[in-house]
């Protein structure tokens, strides 16, 4: 978080030839709460997650850092070292899930605390069994929680998810939610892309969409309706 | 009575088989000479890889990885460097070290340091090419998840090495076996000097222009086998670097 607990974007713009993509965004991320961010396919849902990340150049942005006006590179190493991007589809590097749990930890520490650390979120996403095994031949739900638990170990102030429940059948979307949830109980502050809110009705706090590059809040005059007869609301709220 | 059909020279042949026989026991009797220039050919083509595939590595990454004015003029410079004979190669470095050349206060030529300059040119486009191929093919998802979980560009670099490493075996063992065969340039910049210069390629076409032919087929069974090495390797890591 550039502050205790908040974070401000403001002006926010990025175009792909003639389109506008994003168009003047500005919003706040609070932390400990959940920001579903939904809109149609290809209305920059992704490509705003990614500029959070630092993976992709806007064409302007301003964070709050209280130090002023900031070119790109010093803005995108502030979002590397905040925010954390996990993508629809998990990439798994080649190895076992020990591995690709090791390389969140970074290279600094000590093969005992480095193992301790790996050990730690192997249990907490449910992964002790799955240890040795060959993280590219895990099931899209198993790579879902490698990637929350690599998320876990970095710790981010932000957590920037990508469609995380597309794909995945029932259980192991109930499985990725309760991790969500932990994150959530921890501070972290979520910016969750889906273009169905119904997949995480107990987990969200504020609703934005996208529209035609401009970001709308959905507030309590206009309020995100769910489905109370959907399987997921029953199983989650 | 119809004419009778010609047969077949026996003495070509005869010839061959006793040729060959003589190559296998002056390759398999350890002798020094012969296995001096396959001791130069190795050390000559291997400082040729070791310093070119770094540099090379690193364009095929930058080529790979980011968009920039002028690069596709770059890649297809490259894709036209693969394909000159390698006896040009040899005769561009000549006259660039030559005494009269820009290059002759060196005093680089007919050394081993000319041949391995000469390899290094012949590997550079083998190697930028091969490798910007396995480094496009390597997910791009790859690069960003290690950089999102905080990689300094340096180990991200090294993680997609790592995701791309068959195909960079590849591009390495397919650039050693070209460099090694080839005579044209070790040729101009060595000038063939027994015990210094004279490696694989060069000494068969000195043998075989002497008409001693059992040195070069010996020779060329050392090629023989080691591009079937090499071809071994370079299909099972081009199988391992498909995706599963």
């Amino acid at each position: 978080m550039t502050t205790a607990d908040q974070f401000n974007v403001h002006y926010l713009k990025k175009h792909y030839a003639k389109r506008q993509v994003l168009d003047e965004v500005t919003f706040s991320l609070q932390a400990g709460q959940t920001h579903l961010l939904s809109g149609d396919n290809g209305a920059g849902k992704t490509t705003l997650l990614r500029i959070l990340a630092g993976l992709e150049k806007p064409d302007s942005i301003q964070i709050d850092l209280g130090m002023g006006p900031l070119n790109w590179r010093h803005v995108k190493k502030t979002l590397q070292q905040h925010a954390l991007y996990l993508h629809q589809h998990p990439y798994m590097f080649d190895g076992t899930v020990s591995y690709n749990l090791g390389y969140a930890i970074g290279v600094k520490l000590t093969k005992q605390e480095r193992q301790r650390q790996i050990d730690k979120a192997l249990e907490w996403a449910d992964l002790k069994q799955l240890s040795q095994a060959p993280a590219k031949s895990l099931s899209g739900g198993e790579k879902q929680r490698v990637s929350l638990a690599r998320a876990w170990l970095k710790r981010p102030s932000i957590l920037l998810l990508d469609e995380p429940t597309s794909n995945l059948d029932q259980e192991s979307r109930h499985r990725t939610l309760s991790l969500l949830e932990a994150f959530k109980s921890d501070g972290t502050a979520m910016l969750l892309a889906s273009h169905d809110p119904m997949h995480f009705p107990s987990l969200i706090d504020q609703h934005l969409r996208l529209d035609q590059g401009k970001l709308i809040r959905i507030d309590d005059q206009n309020p995100i309706e769910f489905d109370q007869t959907h399987p997921n609301f029953r199983s989650t709220a | 009575m119809p004419e009778s059909l010609p047969q077949p020279n026996t003495d070509h042949m005869d010839s061959l088989t006793t040729t060959t026989l003589a190559a296998l026991e002056l390759l398999f009797s350890g002798n020094p000479e012969l296995w001096e220039i396959i001791a130069i050919s190795f050390r000559v083509s291997g400082v040729a890889i070791l310093v070119a595939s770094p540099p090379a590595l690193l364009v095929a990454f930058i080529l790979a990885y980011y968009q920039f004015p002028g690069r596709r003029l770059l890649i297809s410079i490259n894709s036209t460097l693969l394909s000159v004979p390698a006896v040009v190669v040899g005769l561009t470095l000549f006259i660039l070290l030559s005494r009269q050349g820009p290059l002759g206060e060196w005093k680089l030529l007919f050394t081993q340091t000319a041949m391995v300059l000469g390899q290094i040119a012949l590997a550079f486009p083998i190697l930028v090419a091969m490798g910007h191929s396995a480094l496009q093919a390597c997910d791009r998802r790859a690069w960003e998840t290690a950089r999102t979980l905080g990689a300094t560009p340096l180990r991200a670099l090294i993680t997609i090495m790592r995701e791309a490493r068959f195909g960079l075996m590849a591009a390495l063992l397919a650039a050693f076996g070209r460099i090694i065969a080839e005579v044209g340039a070790s040729m101009m910049l060595g000038g063939n000097i027994l015990h210094y210069t004279r490696n694989i390629p060069t000494a068969i076409a000195l043998e075989s222009s002497k008409g001693e032919f059992a040195q070069g087929i010996a020779l060329g069974l050392v090629l023989l086998i080691l591009a079937f090495t090499l071809n071994a390797f370079l299909q099972h890591f081009q199988g391992k670097g498909q995706p599963a």
